[in-house]
């Protein structure tokens, strides 16, 4: 482990507030308090924490959609991992913002935190993205719900690389998965560039959808393809960000050797510690001297890797 | 008048090792040495079993090595692990920096892998003792796994038992069989100084969308609470059918948890308790079991741990 990291622990947190965003999207606030304030105020953008919601409740029969019915039964006994989408540091509190999507037993639970509600977390986890402060452009690529870390990255550069160009690239299948756009959906539809969550830094942002339900139709990468064939950016001075699913994460590997831009992705693996206990979270990479390959944790060597490093499979 | 708190004697002996109380963590759960450090004393444990080690360096499965299941979960980690030599090399000197007894698991795919591992890690004086992982399928059996065929157990044990001079040397029992006490039976008269049951039942889970098993490996161990009344069960079965007439403390565990998950194992006939899959969630968890045993015997009057021992009415 880098060590620029903070070194984890095992926390608790207040909730300040657990919001609805769209459709499926939820956005919630903690504050860190005491040892943690130092901790989490030292965490990098790409870094998770992994929350206990065990002791939570399920929802009301009549609030769980139809789809996680019968996976809201079950009972969870471990945590989850959610990457920060900003820390917030102030001279009197440290708070981090999470934005995730109900998917499952777990998110299910996370719905009904309440404001002022105690919460166990384990973190800052991870590696975290390392920033080109030096580079002219970075590249942002988000899909679905691959934002959150990335709008952690980009206050971040906008605040420490003033003079750095920072462009966004957002996919979705369709409108509605667009991910933690809290935006009116017929603004959206409207727009090939929005501001999104991306919005509180200034960045503008390209939106695309599968089914062209909003911004420019096709796939993510796809556009990013167009972008870059039109800008041709200088491929020394430029470097490339991408969180999302598998599929996209391999597109923009695949664009990063056509292009000759640097790439560091943002891995998800199912995990059971997030904390390097039980090597659950395996990632096939590449060694460069012989070809072999090994296997890295992803909670604990990633989750961000460079994407030439990572065998796609 | 009742015993005071801290005039509580939790020490125990297992075989050879003394042991200041009797939690210990259970193989693959906790690294290597000193993975838990960020979260609790490693010293304020009774006792450490390291992940399973190897002869030579193994890469593990593919993903998913791990899925979740109501109250429990089911890992294929396919005993990734840096093999024998880099661990005597890397990780066995940190164990210096503890007063804490190690125990090593060591697993192979035929027996002459785990003489040449245990012969190598006789020669630690910083090793306390092994565990035998006998769970492991034996590729000169066509894949039958040792632990389920008393012969292989026999032959197993009597060939470590040869090489391990003077460390302390603990069976570890696989659940997956059709009477545990035959194979508890044998390892005792091959000599074994303490067994360890239970390690986890196969198991599988189905993703009916794609009608594929979820792990890559197909089956996995099914370990956590979801376990816990079979584990206390067979426990408490070789307490009485083997442990018991031979004088040969049992390590019980299985779906370990809270500090009453240790003390039932204890009342069913473990002299030590591990906790494994619990510490996932909560790292610091095994800390806080060993204050509650305390507060268990305090509040039923007993001075010593030991006398809870197959206490049960
Ligand atoms: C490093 C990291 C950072 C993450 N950051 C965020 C975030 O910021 N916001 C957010 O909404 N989610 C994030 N996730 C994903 C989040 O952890 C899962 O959505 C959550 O665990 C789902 O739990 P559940 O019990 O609700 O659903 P589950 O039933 O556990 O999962 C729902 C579905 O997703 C699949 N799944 C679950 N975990 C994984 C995985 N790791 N890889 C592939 N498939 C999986 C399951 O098979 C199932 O189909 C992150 C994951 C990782 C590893
Ligand atoms: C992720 C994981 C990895 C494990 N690896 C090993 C191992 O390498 N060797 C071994 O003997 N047991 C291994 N086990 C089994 C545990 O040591 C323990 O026997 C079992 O999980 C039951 O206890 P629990 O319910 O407290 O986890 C593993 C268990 C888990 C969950
Ligand atoms: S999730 Fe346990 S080692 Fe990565």
């Amino acid at each position: 482990m880098e060590s620029h990291l903070p070194k984890k622990g095992i926390f608790t947190a207040s909730v300040l507030q657990n919001r609805k965003l769209g459709d499926k999207f939820y956005r919630i606030t903690i504050e860190l308090e005491n040892k943690a304030k130092n901790v989490f105020s030292a965490a990098v953008p790409g870094q998770f924490v992994e929350i206990d919601v065990s002791r939570l409740a399920l929802p009301p029969e009549n609030h769980v959609p139809a789809q996680y019915a019968d996976a809201s039964q079950r009972n969870v006994i471990l945590r989850r991992p959610f990457s920060f989408a900003d820390i917030m540091v102030s001279d009197t509190s440290v708070v981090a913002e999470i934005l995730y999507c109900v998917l499952g037993p777990a998110t299910l639970r996370m719905k009904t935190l309440k404001t002022g509600d105690i919460v166990s977390l384990i973190g800052p986890l991870g590696n975290g993205f390392s920033i080109a402060e030096k580079k002219k452009t970075s590249i942002l690529i988000a899909g679905g719900m691959g934002a959150p870390p990335l709008v952690h990255l980009s206050g971040l550069m906008k605040s420490q690389c003033k003079d750095m160009e920072i462009v966004v690239f957002v996919g979705a299948k369709s409108v509605s998965d667009l991910a933690f756009f809290d935006l009116k959906v017929d603004k959206l539809i409207k727009t090939k560039v929005s501001l999104g969550e991306f919005d509180k830094h200034k960045i503008k942002t390209h939106i695309s959808t599968d089914d062209g339900s909003a911004g420019s139709k096709g796939f993510v990468t796809d556009v990013l393809k167009d972008w870059l064939l039109k800008n041709k950016p200088d491929a020394k001075e430029t470097i490339m960000y991408a969180c999302g699913p598998e599929a996209m994460l391999l597109a923009s590997a695949a664009l990063s050797s056509e292009f000759k831009i640097p790439c560091q992705v943002s891995l998800e693996r199912r995990m059971a510690c997030g904390t390097g206990l039980c090597q659950s979270c395996a990632v096939k990479c590449l060694n460069k001297d012989d070809g072999s390959t090994f296997y890295k944790l992803c909670c604990k060597d990633g989750p961000i890797f460079w994407s030439d490093e990572v065998v796609w499979e | 008048m009742g015993i005071e708190h801290k005039r509580i004697d939790l020490s125990i002996n297992l075989g050879k090792a003394s042991l200041k109380n009797p939690l210990m963590t259970a193989s693959g759960t906790c690294g290597y040495v000193d993975e838990l450090d960020d979260f609790l004393d490693i010293n304020q444990l009774g006792g450490y079993i390291t992940k399973s080690i190897t002869i030579k360096p193994r890469l593990g499965n593919d993903v998913p090595r791990i899925v979740e299941t109501d109250s429990g979960m089911l890992n294929a980690i396919g005993l990734a692990n840096i093999g024998v030599e880099k661990f005597i090399k890397e990780k066995v000197p940190l164990m210096e920096r503890y007063k804490t007894p190690f125990f090593v698991n060591i697993a192979g795919q035929i027996i002459d892998d785990y003489v040449a591992v245990a012969d190598k890690l006789s020669q630690c004086i910083q090793i306390a003792g092994m565990e035998l992982n006998i769970s492991c399928p034996n590729v000169k059996q066509g894949g039958i796994t040792f632990g389920t065929d008393p012969a292989l157990v026999k032959q197993i044990t009597c060939e470590v038992k040869k090489v391990i001079r003077d460390k302390m040397l603990i069976v570890k029992l696989t659940p997956n069989v059709t009477n545990i006490s035959t194979i508890a039976k044998v390892a005792v008269d091959c000599g074994a100084d303490a067994l360890s049951l239970v390690n986890t039942f196969t198991a599988m889970v189905i993703d009916i969308e794609t009608r594929k098993p979820v792990l890559s490996n197909r089956t996995g161990g099914l370990s956590g609470p979801a376990i816990k009344p079979i584990a206390i069960y067979l426990v408490n079965k070789v307490y009485n059918e083997v442990a018991k007439p031979a004088g040969i403390p049992l390590i019980g565990g299985g779906g370990v948890r809270t500090a009453s998950d240790a003390i039932e194992f204890i009342i069913a006939g473990a002299t030590a308790v591990t906790i494994g899959t619990a510490t996932f969630a909560n790292p610091d968890g095994a800390v806080k079991i060993i204050e509650g045993m305390k507060g268990y015997c305090t509040r039923h009057k007993f001075s010593s741990i030991t006398s809870l021992t197959g206490a049960l009415k």
